[in-house]
């Protein structure tokens, strides 16, 4: 599926497709939204890339790596870097939790601050929950791109 | 005196926090690491000194919400058995390090000797059911270990997974049998105190009793709780695991298989014998434990292997004392208690000797070994004061509990109308106990007679290895010469608290001045074991036969009959259920779940239509135009994907019926959900339109497959049709009170508009945490399954990389096969 059509479309669409899930992750907690759904449109996003590109396109033409072309999926693919992200995530979420407890709050509560005038949003909402968000969206990210690019690989 | 809930907690604890420094301390100790699970001991030992004469329970909250706290109850009783765990621990671990030299894996050794040591103290003392049941497991985890712990011998490795297997089941009828107990004693032991309060319900034994019987319950928990006794205490016909559990190092049998776990069953039995004393109890302790103890005594007698002997005779004692407390007369309490006090001594000594026979000459076989008191004179001395003892004769220790057990099975019809069993039990206990002098005797003629060529030269044993058992041969002939000591130290308070009537009364013990039945039964058994004697080897020879002839008349056998057949059954079904084929895979998960499903609506009634239901009603239904029109298109792609003739039509047709869920979730208002659907089918379209390329063009499927295939999906469908059917009707009418809680409690608390998103990271993002944890682990499970996958097998991959390309081929056409089947 790497036809020139595909590739050029790519071009255009993930940039703005990454950039919606990032305002879906961002403004989830007021509009639509959430880590989940940014972290599966954000992996939709890498997948097109691997179809459009073929699976070594991120190591070799992004991160200029060297890796042996072939179907086997080897241990210097991106998926390190993916399964980190989702130990990441885990290790974001579970610290979150943990933070209330050490200020003699149960497990997991979670607060926010109203920030006003702010510059361009005038007033802000900062939840303490966009943190535990963030550790959703990399789980979700890193665990969908690890099975995608495992799976891929086959 | 109240009990010290520090230093309760500390005996406890100590042990297992040692425990887990265990690799630490060998490290920087090496095999002397015995010496310092000794001081543990010692330690543990001398803290339950301080409490001695203290009676009452002291608890520490552990789980409040289901009133299960870390509770525990002092008494007589629970310290005998406590100060004789840590006692015999502390002479078992000094034995330790000179007769594990040069053992590996010693680590392991000392830790799970240590953790046992914690959990056996902890089982005295609990008074919680929730508490004593995890002591109790936590017993057989730690024998499980050690009697495996030459983790390459089969044999080891056989007798462990026997031990746990009975063990760790018994357990279990425990656990039924303490849920029913806690169920009853509710009402009994009123609010402000706990169901599992084993003290409060020790408190009102005849309340208790009556409850039970009112509920039905009486005898269910009296056999639940017997079987756990008898697989923990190895009573026929769940004896048979005791004796393969020989397979452990020696110091471990003289610790848990003689002097301390075996004795769990026989702890619990005499600790809730208030509760359940009755005819029934009588016949049912009685006549397990005489048989045990007569059972056991012939395959003693028909032994090769001395430590086989002794496995085989701890049986039998402990048969003894379960029938001891199976008389509920004063006399059965007196039993039970002092023997269980005996028998500690002299076994572990024994099997500490055992362990000094094999060690020194390299053989436990019974007819290689003779003659021994030339090169050990020292463990022969030792040996005739312990093995006597065990034979009960007088005036050694052995002889005053046995004693005590004649007068009991003799006065039994005193207490309740036994029948024919009146003058059967006395005719048992004096028939098993021959063969326990007979069986005696031959261990002590290890010391006596020629020394057999093979024997060339014995090495003595060196000093720190007769240390313990030259402690625990004293302690017994201390008992034997002045058992009122025993009694007026310990013995009498574990009577006081196991009695059935709380009464106080005064035990003597003593040797025989006149004539009593039971003077003349110990004389009949003593007199007839001596003068069988001479002919022991053509007894040893009769009953061995017996199982040669008969197998099935070895509880061994039904063993491994039961486990082949399980293993074999096992396999069975697991090539039918996952054979490695996905179909396969996905009939049996979608049938289950249909199943299931559909099993709990008729289990609650809910498939049952709501009365009133009128079908005018469905004329009414109030459709907009434009949700009509998206699910008729959804309908309409379903069908497509059905008659679809490639598969890349159906997945984009399939694709198209969820685009028209997604829209039907706008049109219903509900654009968190719709947002999600449109994300995940895309990407799920994408995924499938990547694997498609691998799967075949075209495959044949026979008729019977359709069919299955067929009816699955209408089974899926329906139940599917039937849950939305059933819990859309269940809603509430109008907003529920959660409904409005999250309503009303978003803004305000969360700070967020989106009440999904509130709910999923906020309210409830405990299980949102959960869900993160499935993924992750998900794809861990999908890496290792498929990275990992040609790692454990090396010859697959060589097989793989010669093949090259054509490898996947290959695997297909293997897999087109599978399906054609």
């Amino acid at each position: 599926m790497t036809t020139v059509i595909m590739r050029t479309t790519a071009r255009i669409v993930v940039p703005i497709v990454l950039i919606v899930a990032i305002s879906l992750l961002i403004e989830g907690h007021n509009l639509p939204g959430g880590g989940f759904i940014a972290g599966v449109l954000t992996s939709t996003a890498f997948v097109i890339v691997y179809i459009a590109f073929g699976l070594d396109f991120l190591e070799r033409g992004v991160l200029g790596r060297d890796v042996d072309p072939g179907k086997t999926p080897s241990r210097d693919r991106v998926v390190v870097a993916y399964r980190r992200l989702f130990t990441v995530g885990l290790a974001i979420a579970v610290v979150s939790g943990l933070v209330p407890l050490a200020l003699d709050h149960p497990f997991l509560s979670q607060s926010y601050i109203v920030l006003e005038g702010v510059p361009l949003y005038h007033h802000l909402e900062i939840a303490s929950a966009l943190a535990f968000d963030l550790g959703v969206y990399c789980v979700v990210v890193g665990g969908l791109l690890t099975i995608i690019s495992v799976v891929g690989a086959e | 005196m109240p009990p010290e809930l520090s230093v309760v907690l500390a005996v406890v604890t100590a042990p297992f926090a040692v425990a887990g420094v265990t690799p630490l301390l060998i490290r920087s100790l090496g095999e002397k690491t015995g010496y310092a699970g000794a001081a543990v001991a010692a330690f543990c030992f001398a803290l339950l000194g301080t409490q001695y004469g203290s009676e009452g329970t002291v608890e520490l909250a552990w789980i409040p919400s289901l009133e299960v706290a870390l509770r525990f109850y002092v008494d007589g009783w629970a310290l005998l058995f406590a100060l004789l765990a840590s006692g015999i621990g502390a002479l078992v671990f000094l034995y330790s390090p000179a007769y594990m030299h040069g053992e590996s894996g010693l680590a392991r050794y000392y830790a799970a000797l240590l953790a046992f040591m914690g959990s056996i103290i902890g089982i005295a003392l609990a008074a919680d059911l929730i508490a004593i049941f995890l002591f109790w497991e936590l017993t057989s985890l730690c024998s499980f270990v050690l009697i495996g712990f030459h983790t390459d011998d089969a044999s080891s490795q056989y007798a462990a997974r026997m031990a746990m297997l009975v063990t760790v089941g018994g357990g279990l009828f425990v656990l039924v049998g303490f849920l029913l107990l806690a169920f009853v004693a509710g009402d009994i032991v009123g609010p402000g105190t706990s169901a599992f309060d084993l003290a409060a319900m020790l408190d009102r034994p005849d309340e208790m009793q009556t409850a039970l019987r009112e509920a039905g319950l009486f005898v269910p928990v009296l056999g639940l709780l017997a079987v756990g006794a008898a697989t923990k205490s190895a009573q026929v016909p769940l004896h048979f695991w005791l004796p393969n559990a020989m397979a452990a190092p020696t110091p471990v049998s003289a610790f848990l298989h003689s002097a301390t776990m075996v004795k769990v069953g026989v702890y619990f039995v005499g600790r809730v014998r208030p509760l359940f004393a009755s005819l029934e109890w009588v016949v049912l302790f009685a006549t397990l434990g005489l048989a045990t103890m007569t059972i056991c005594a012939l395959l003693a007698v028909a032994a090769t292997d001395i430590k086989e002997l002794l496995a085989y005779s701890t049986a039998s004692h402990l048969g003894l004392m379960i029938a001891g407390f199976g008389f509920t007369s004063i006399l059965g309490a007196e039993t039970g208690v002092f023997h269980l006090f005996n028998h500690a001594l002299f076994k572990a000594a024994l099997f500490l000797i055992a362990g000094i026979i094999a060690h020194e000459t390299g053989t436990r076989r019974l007819d290689e070994l003779g003659g021994l008191r030339h090169d050990l004179p020292v463990t022969a001395f030792l040996t005739a004061i312990v093995a006597l003892s065990m034979g009960g004769i007088p005036p050694f220790s052995g002889f005053y509990s046995k004693e005590l057990l004649f007068e009991a099975t003799v006065e039994a019809s005193h207490h309740h109308d036994l029948g024919p069993l009146d003058w059967l039990y006395p005719a048992v206990a004096v028939f098993g106990s021959i063969f326990t002098v007979l069986y005696s005797l031959r261990f002590l003629a290890l010391f006596f007679g020629r020394q057999p060529d093979s024997l060339d030269h014995v090495h003595r044993p060196p000093v720190i290895l007769l240390v313990s058992p030259a402690v625990l041969a004293a302690l017994t002939a201390v008992v034997s010469i002045d058992p009122e000591l025993a009694v007026r130290a310990i013995v009498q308070a574990g009577v006081d608290a196991t009695a059935v009537d709380p009464g106080a009364h005064e035990m003597h013990v003593g040797l025989p001045t006149s004539y009593s039945p039971a003077v003349g039964m110990s004389a009949v058994a003593i007199g007839s074991g001596v003068l069988a004697y001479p002919f022991y080897d053509s007894i040893h020879r009769s009953i061995r036969s017996i199982p040669r002839a008969v197998p099935p008349i070895g509880a061994n056998w039904w063993y491994d009959a039961i486990t082949e057949r399980l293993t074999d059954d096992g396999a069975w079904l697991a090539s039918r259920v996952h054979n490695g084929l996905l179909r396969t895979y996905a009939t049996w998960t979608l049938t289950a779940t249909c199943v299931l499903a559909l099993a709990g609506f008729v289990a609650t009634d809910a498939a049952v239509p709501p009365v009133g239901f009128d079908p005018a009603s469905l004329t009414g239904l109030d459709v907009p135009i434009a949700a009509a029109l998206v699910l008729s298109l959804a309908v309409v792609a379903g069908l497509a994907v059905v008659t679809a003739d490639s598969h890349v039509a159906g997945i984009l047709t399939l694709s198209i019926l969820g685009f028209m869920i997604a829209i039907f979730y706008i049109l219903a208002s509900a654009p968190d959900l719709a947002l999600t659907q449109l994300v995940v089918e895309t990407l799920v379209l994408v995924i499938f339109l990547l694997v498609v390329e691998e799967i075949p063009e075209y495959y044949e499927v026979s008729l019977g497959r359709v069919a299955r295939d067929a009816a699955l999906s209408v089974l899926v469908g329906a139940t599917a049709f039937i849950t939305v059917l059933l819990t859309t009707d269940a809603r509430p009418a109008g907003e529920s009170a959660i409904a409005r809680y999250y309503t009303e409690h978003a803004v305000p608390e969360g700070g967020g508009q989106n009440i999904v998103n509130v709910i999923l990271v906020d309210f409830r993002s405990f299980d949102t945490l959960g869900e993160l944890v499935v993924i992750a682990v998900a794809a861990i499970s999908i890496l290792t399954l498929i990275v990992m996958r040609s790692r454990g097998d090396e010859s697959s991959v060589a097989i793989e990389d010669a093949e090259g390309g054509s490898a996947n081929e290959s695997h297909e056409s293997h897999e087109t096969r599978g399906e054609s089947e």
